[in-house]
């Protein structure tokens, strides 16, 4: 019985894993969000909260994924919103994509990742810069978007490992 | 060509207004709501202020809770890689300790003269405490250089309230909480510092590479062939963001084919930082004081005035015991030279009583051997009757008479 109920709060927790996650990563100094070596920085938040908007996994909330981006916009000191508005966006493409895809491929999946990460930047950098004032470079907005880009299928392979043992 | 643009606006609706049956919200409220919070952040508004700065007390707390496991595991790391260069750095610091103790006095000396030299033109003086802050979040971020302090409005910081790590520039503080701060690092793109390049004492703005350097941003044209490798470089206090003479880094040239350009390498590592200081300022007006003014006695014993005054009275100690020393090392030389005339009259006298001495010596010689020459005399002196004798003067003669006759080897 105890043993049983042990076993249900560790499926419990195990499930609610990409959330923790993504609170961890948000919440963290040492974030895997930037990583503090030069030329290399990626967006953890941006590859899980695409890959398991897109799999519509159900303890990913969408209202949580938007408090994070306020933590996320509070620990870097970006003007309040932009994360949220920035995740919220990968949301509703990932929706969008789920909805237009009858037969899903991975690699249509990572172009499209491209895509909307580079849109989501630009929408940042034009809002940091015009609005707020912000000078921001450029050039380590780019970095960050290719290493994202490129370390997207090493993380939907964990990912997908994730998703097995949950099943199992 | 419809039914695709129909498809189209049936996706994009169905993502925004679908919500799932775990879903609390749809995407269309979550995404109005973030515009409608960018809106309000951008606006300076009281409720928006003091909603901000409860979400950061909670945040940056949260974040310091968080980030407990990996600092751990960092600072571990520090420390076993400070432990191999313990001994190395304690020999250094030692050197670099009894330097600063003989700067801290020239620099008490030189604080008491700018007073002075403020209370001529009637300037204010500012009082400043300098207080210890922890830093719980050390966000490196590649987009904005930033820490989050462990003091607050209710430790009396402010917006623009500078940040020392020892007695170097870190920063200022440029969002207060209650009981948190943010600090913009020198380093960070949107930071602008105005300094004094020395020696040459040349005006200019540094601002941060977005890295871990600086670079000048403004520099009056002409200005920039005068400027030297090593160059010093402090806060010349222009716009009263930053109080004057606070170092900031050195120089450093980078000649790149006919071009050169100016970076400057910070006295702190901002990625090492653990503790700085907030320099908390009360600003107090100087008036003219009368040497009746009754009020003169509270201004001597202001901490500052007591320890001015305890080190003038340690100067003065000083300066009278090398007067003391002075005199005595006179004394001494004097003594000296009177010991060493003394020495030379005795040389004098042992020199004289040697030749005496030698004289005597062969005085003493002759008489013996005029006394044996009258004795023995006959032995030795050649004559009919003794052949085998020496002639008179002669130095077989002598040796003859002092051996008392000739002597018969046969």
């Amino acid at each position: 019985m105890v043993s049983l109920k042990a076993k249900g709060s560790f499926l419990r927790l195990y499930s609610w894993l990409p959330i923790i996650f993504l609170y961890i990563s948000v919440l963290n100094e040492f974030d895997f969000n930037y990583l503090n070596l030069d030329y290399f920085s990626f967006n953890f938040p941006f590859i899980l909260i695409f890959y398991f908007t897109l799999k519509d996994f159900k303890h990913f909330d969408y209202f949580l994924v938007f408090i994070a981006g306020l933590i996320n916009d509070t620990v870097v000191g970006l003007p309040l919103g932009v994360s949220s508005f920035s995740y919220t966006l990968i949301c509703i493409a990932t929706s969008y994509l789920r909805n237009i895809t009858i037969r899903p491929h991975p690699i249509k999946d990572w172009f499209y990742f491209l895509f909307i990460i580079s849109l989501i930047n630009s929408i940042n950098y034009t809002v940091l810069t015009l609005f707020f004032s912000y000078n921001v470079v450029l050039i380590n907005y780019l970095i960050n978007n290719f290493f994202t880009f490129l370390l997207y299928l090493v993380f939907v392979y964990l990912f997908k490992q994730y998703l097995r043992g949950l099943n199992d | 060509m419809a039914s695709s643009r129909d498809d189209f606006i049936i996706a994009i609706r169905s993502a925004f207004l679908k919500k799932s049956t775990q879903q609390k919200f749809s995407l269309l409220t979550l995404f109005l709501i973030s515009t409608f919070i960018i809106l309000l952040s951008s606006l300076d508004l009281k409720f928006i202020r003091y909603l901000k700065i409860g979400i950061n007390e909670v945040v940056y707390r949260s974040s310091f809770v968080v980030s407990i496991p990996e600092n751990f595991i960092k600072n571990t790391f520090f420390e076993v890689s400070e432990y191999t260069t313990f001994f190395k750095n304690y020999k250094k610091n030692e050197q670099e300790l009894n330097q600063l103790k003989s700067n801290y006095v020239s620099s008490q000396i030189i604080q008491s003269e700018n007073r002075e030299l403020k209370e001529l033109i009637n300037d204010y003086v500012s009082s400043s405490d300098k207080i210890l802050a922890k830093i719980i979040v050390d966000h490196e971020s590649p987009f904005l250089k930033s820490i989050i302090i462990n003091k607050g409005s209710k430790d009396n910081i402010k917006i623009g309230t500078n940040i020392y790590d020892q007695s170097y520039l870190v920063g200022r503080v440029i969002e207060v909480n209650y009981k948190t701060a943010r600090v913009l690092l020198l380093s960070d793109l949107n930071s602008n510092v105005p300094v004094t390049i020395a020696p040459q004492n040349i005006q200019a703005i540094i601002t941060g590479d977005g890295d871990n350097q600086g670079q000048i941003k403004y520099i009056k044209d002409g200005f920039s062939d005068e400027i030297t490798q090593e160059s010093i470089i402090y806060t010349s206090g222009t716009g009263a963001i930053f109080k004057s003479g606070i170092p900031i880094g050195r120089l450093s040239i980078l000649k790149e084919n006919l071009t050169s350009s100016f970076n400057v390498e910070f006295y702190s590592d901002f990625s090492q930082l653990k503790y700085v200081f907030a320099d908390v300022i009360t600003k107090t007006d100087i008036q003219n004081f009368n040497d009746n003014n009754p009020e003169l006695s509270d201004l001597d014993n202001t901490p500052m005035n007591a320890k001015l005054k305890i080190l003038e009275d340690e100067l003065k100690i000083i300066e009278d015991t090398n007067l003391k020393f002075k005199e005595e090392n006179e004394i001494l030389k004097s003594e000296i030279n009177n010991l060493e005339s003394e020495i030379i009259v005795f040389k004098n006298k042992i020199f004289l009583q040697k030749e005496k001495i030698d004289q005597f010596d062969i005085d003493k010689k002759e008489l013996n051997f005029l006394r044996l020459n009258l004795q023995h005399g006959h032995k030795c002196r050649r004559s009919f009757f003794n052949s085998r004798g020496f002639a008179v003067g002669s130095e077989e003669y002598k040796e003859c008479v002092l051996n008392k006759g000739r002597i018969n080897n046969g």
